[in-house]
C-alpha cells in the first residue's frame, strides 16, 4: 500500500476508530468533510486533492468498516459527475459547495433501475439523475419523496419522483451521457464493494474476538476446530476479494460490477457466519453483529444484483473466447 | 512496468513462439510425457528461463521477482507445458541445497540439476502424512554410512528420479521432530525400489519408495544429525508463491475450456449457466489478483505468517470449483472415459481435471492443515491442547 493510502487509512481510523464512532449521521458527515474526503477525487485544478480511484477505494473501505450512515456514496457520485462535466455553467460553485459538504444525492441503483434507493432525499436539495440519455442535477423542491424503510438502518433510503417542472442542470447528453453513466455506475460498484469489504473485515474481527472470549465446555469456543476452519475460510474469501478489489479500481464498468457482486457475496457470507458464531446473543438487538448482516444484504442488492452482473460477466467470457 | 520489463516480456514471447512445444497435450504414454518434459526443460535451461529464481552465478539465475513473474506469466499465457518432472529439483532440492547444504554438496548437485538430473521428495510415509514429524523410516549410523530401512509414499515422479530428498528418523528419544535427519539419497543405490502408484484419473504421478538396508554415506547428510526437521521446512517453503501464480494464470487462460463446454452443451443463452460462468470467472480473477498481491508482498518483504496458506487455499478451492463447473456443463459427455493429458490441471477433460484437483487440496499441506495455520497463526485462535494421547492411554 502506498504511503498516501496508508495515511488515508490512518486518518480515517483516528476519526472513526470503530463503527460506533460514526453512527451520529450529522457529526460523521462533518467529520468526513473535514477529513477532505469530498475533495479527494476532485482534480487539484478544481480545488480538490486530485487523488486517484484506488485512493478513493481506501475511503470506501473505511466507510464500510465504520458502517457509515448518510449519503456519502451518493455524494462521491455527484462529485465525479461534476468533475466529468466541464462546460456546465456554475460548476465551480457547485463543486466548491459539494466539496464542503453540501449534500447532493443520487440513487444507489444502477442507471437503468430508476430512482428507487435514494439516500437522504428528504434533506438534500438536489438529486443527480443518471440515464443513458441524460445526466443532470435536478432540484428536489416539490418532488414526490417516499420513504423506503429498509432492514438496514444505517442508510435512510427513499424513492423519488422529481417534480415535472423542477430546475434542471444538464451535465451530459447523448453519447457523453451514456459514457458518464457507465462511469458512475462503475464508481457506485467500487464504492459498494469497498463498503462490503470494510464491513466484512469489521464483523469478522468482532466474531473472532467473541469466539476467543466466550467459553463453553471448559475452553474458549475459538479452540474448536469446527469453528476455526470456518473462520479461516472466511478469512481466505475476504483476502481474495480484497486482492481483486485493490486490483480493479480502474477496471472497466462490467468488471467493476462483477467485482462488486463477488465482494458483496463475501460480505454476506462473513456476516451470515458471524451471527451464527455468536449464538443467541447474535440475535439480540443490542448486540451489534446484526447491523452488519443487514447492511451486507442491502449492499448486495444495490448497484445491480449479483444475478445481473454475473450473467453479464458470463456473457463477456463467451464473447472474449469466440472473438479470440 | 519498466521498459526492461517490457523488453523481457517481448523477448520471452518471441522465444516461446519459436521454441515452445505444441504437441505436448497429445503425449499418450508416460515415456512420451517424460521425453517431452526433458526436452522442454533443456530448452528452457539453454535460453535462461528455467531457473530465474536461482542466484546470479547460475545461467538464467539472478532475476528479480518481478522478472520471474513475467517469465511465468508468459509461459502460462502461451499454454506451455508445466515443468512437472523438474519441479522438485529446481525448487525443493535447490532451496534445500542453497539454504542448508554444504558448499561441496551445492557445487556437486546444482550443475547436475541444470543438466537434467531429476529429484523427488521422500517425506511422507504410510503413518506420517499431515503429521509429518511422525516419520518412522529408520536410519542407523554404522561408521561412514547410514543404513536406512522403511517406506516412503506419494513421492511425486519418484519413478523417474535420480536423487531423493529423504527425511528419516535417527532417534526415537525426545520430541518427535528432534529425532529426524535429512539425507540426499541416490535412487540407484542397492536396496532402493520404487513402485508407481496408479491414480484415480489414470495417471501415475507419484510412487512408493521402499528402502531396505540402503547404505547412504554420512557425507550425504544435510545439516546435523537430528536437525532434519528444520531442513525439511526449507524444502517445504520453496514451492509457494510463483508456483501458485503460474497455476492461477493457467486457470484463467483455461476459462476458454469452460466457454467451449458452454457452447458444446448448447447453453450459451442459459442465464443460470451464464451466472455461474461469470461468477467463477470473477473468482478466478480474484485468485490471480491474490497471487499477484502475495508476490508483491514478498518483494516488499511484507509477508505475514499464513499469507502463503491463504493463497494455496484460495487456489485449491477455486480449482475444485472450476473443474466442478466443467463436469456439470459437460453432463453425460463428461463421463465418457477419455485419455488424459499428462501434467495438465486444466485440460477440459473434466472428470480427469476434477480428480486431479485433489492434488492441490491434499498435497503440500492439505486444505484442513492450511485452515489450522490461518486460524491459529494468523487469526490468533488458540491451539487445541496436545494431551489426547495421555488422556486416552489406559
Ligand atoms: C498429488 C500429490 C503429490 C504428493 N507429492 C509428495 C511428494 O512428492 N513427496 C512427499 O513426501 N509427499 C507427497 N505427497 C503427500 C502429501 O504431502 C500428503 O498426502 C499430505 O501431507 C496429507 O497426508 P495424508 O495423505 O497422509 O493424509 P492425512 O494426513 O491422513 O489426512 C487425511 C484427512 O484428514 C485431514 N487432517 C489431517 N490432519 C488434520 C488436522 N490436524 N485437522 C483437521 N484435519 C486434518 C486431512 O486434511 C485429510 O483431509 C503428495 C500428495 C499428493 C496428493
Amino acid at each position: 500500500m502506498s504511503a498516501l493510502r496508508r495515511e488515508l487509512e490512518d486518518n480515517a481510523r483516528k476519526v472513526f476508530p470503530d463503527w460506533q464512532a460514526a453512527q451520529d449521521a450529522e457529526g460523521s458527515w462533518a467529520q468526513m468533510a473535514e477529513l477532505g474526503w469530498f475533495m479527494a477525487g476532485v482534480p487539484e485544478a478544481l480545488g480538490g486533492l486530485g487523488l486517484e480511484r484506488r485512493d478513493l477505494a481506501v475511503i470506501f473501505t473505511e466507510m464500510g468498516r465504520a458502517r457509515m450512515p448518510g449519503p456519502a456514496l451518493a455524494q462521491f457520485l455527484a462529485l465525479e459527475a461534476l468533475v466529468q462535466a466541464p462546460d456546465v455553467p456554475g460548476r465551480e460553485e457547485l463543486l466548491e459547495n459539494a466539496m464542503a459538504g453540501a449534500a447532493i444525492t443520487t440513487s444507489l441503483t444502477i442507471a437503468g433501475d430508476g430512482l428507487s434507493a435514494v439516500p437522504d432525499a428528504d434533506t438534500a436539495s438536489q438529486i443527480l439523475v443518471r440515464s443513458a440519455d441524460e445526466v443532470a442535477l435536478v432540484g428536489l423542491a416539490g418532488a414526490k419523496i417516499t420513504p423506503f424503510p429498509t432492514w438496514d438502518g444505517s442508510r435512510r433510503l427513499f424513492s423519488v419522483e422529481p417534480a415535472p417542472d423542477a430546475p434542471r442542470i444538464p451535465l451530459a447528453a447523448g453519447a457523453e451521457a451514456a459514457a458518464l453513466t457507465e462511469r458512475l455506475d462503475g464508481l457506485l460498484c467500487l464504492g459498494l464493494a469497498g463498503d462490503a469489504l470494510g464491513g466484512a473485515e469489521a464483523v469478522l474481527a468482532m466474531a473472532i474476538e467473541y469466539l476467543g472470549t466466550r467459553r463453553q465446555f471448559d475452553r474458549p469456543l475459538a479452540m474448536f476446530q469446527a469453528l476455526k476452519h470456518r473462520a479461516a475460510d472466511l478469512k481466505v474469501a475476504l483476502e481474495t476479494a480484497t486482492a481483486l478489489y485493490e486490483a480493479s479500481s480502474e477496471a472497466a464498468p462490467l468488471a467493476l460490477g462483477a467485482m462488486k457482486a463477488h465482494c458483496c457475496e463475501v460480505y454476506k457470507q462473513v456476516a451470515e457466519e458471524a451471527v451464527q458464531f455468536h449464538g443467541g446473543i447474535g440475535l439480540t438487538v443490542e448486540y451489534p453483529v446484526h447491523l452488519f448482516l443487514k447492511r451486507a444484504f442491502l449492499n448486495r442488492t444495490l448497484g445491480g444484483s449479483a444475478a445481473f452482473w454475473n450473467e453479464s460477466a458470463g456473457d463477456a467470457v463467451l464473447e472474449r473466447t469466440s472473438a479470440g | 512496468m519498466t521498459q526492461e520489463d517490457d523488453a523481457l516480456r517481448r523477448e520471452i514471447r518471441d522465444w516461446i513462439a519459436r521454441e515452445a512445444p505444441r504437441d505436448w497435450r497429445t503425449a499418450s504414454t508416460h515415456e512420451a510425457f517424460v521425453a517431452s518434459q526433458r526436452s522442454w526443460f533443456a530448452k528452457l535451461v539453454g535460453a535462461g528461463y528455467a531457473v530465474p529464481h536461482w542466484p546470479r552465478e547460475w545461467p538464467g539465475g539472478g532475476r528479480s521477482l518481478a522478472e520471474q513473474k513475467i517469465i511465468y506469466e508468459e509461459l502460462a499465457r502461451a499454454d506451455t507445458p508445466r515443468l512437472l518432472l523438474s519441479f522438485v529439483s529446481t525448487y525443493h532440492a535447490f532451496a534445500t541445497l542453497a539454504e542448508c547444504a554444504s558448499a561441496q554438496q551445492r557445487s556437486h548437485y546444482l550443475p547436475r540439476i541444470l543438466e537434467g538430473e531429476t529429484w523427488c521428495q521422500g517425506f511422507s510415509e504410510p503413518g506420517a502424512g499431515s503429521d509429518l514429524a511422525a516419520i518412522r523410516s529408520r536410519a542407523e549410523r554404522r561408521g561412514d554410512v547410514y543404513v536406512v530401512s522403511g517406506q516412503k509414499v506419494w513421492s511425486t515422479m519418484a519413478q523417474y528420479a535420480d536423487m531423493c530428498l529423504l527425511l528419516v528418523r535417527t532417534s526415537a528419544d525426545g520430541p518427535k521432530q528432534a529425532g529426524l535427519t535429512y539425507l540426499l539419497m541416490d535412487m540407484r543405490l542397492p536396496g532402493v525400489s520404487v513402485r508407481p502408484i496408479h491414480q484415480i484419473q489414470g495417471d501415475e504421478e507419484f510412487a512408493e519408495i521402499f528402502l531396505d538396508e540402503v547404505e547412504i554415506p554420512v557425507s550425504q547428510r544435510v545439516g546435523e544429525e537430528g536437525a532434519g526437521w528444520a531442513v525439511a521446512q526449507a524444502t517445504l517453503a520453496s514451492e509457494r508463491g510463483l508456483t501458485l501464480m503460474e497455476l492461477s494464470y493457467r486457470m484463467r487462460g483455461a476459462m476458454l475450456r469452460l466457454s467451449e463446454a458452454v457452447h458444446a452443451a448448447g447453453r450459451t443463452c442459459d442465464a443460470g449457466v451464464l451466472r455461474k460462468l461469470g461468477a467463477l470467472a470473477t473468482r478466478v480473477d480474484a485468485v490471480c489478483a491474490l497471487a499477484d498481491r502475495f508476490l508483491q508482498k514478498r518483494m516488499d518483504e511484507d509477508e505475514r505468517v499464513g499469507d502463503a496458506s491463504i493463497v494455496k487455499l484460495a487456489y485449491s478451492r477455486c480449482l475444485r470449483a472450476w473443474t466442478n463447473l466443467g463436469v456439470e456443463l459437460a453432463d453425460l459427455a463428461g463421463q465418457m472415459h477419455a485419455p488424459i493429458t499428462f501434467g495438465d490441471l486444466n485440460s477440459g477433460n473434466w472428470m480427469a481435471d476434477f480428480m486431479n484437483s485433489y492434488a492441490w487440496t491434499i498435497a503440500g499441506g492439505s486444505d484442513e492443515v492450511q485452515r489450522n495455520i490461518i486460524a491459529e497463526r494468523m487469526l490468533g485462535m488458540p491451539r487445541e491442547p496436545k494431551n489426547w494421547i495421555t488422556e486416552a492411554r489406559p
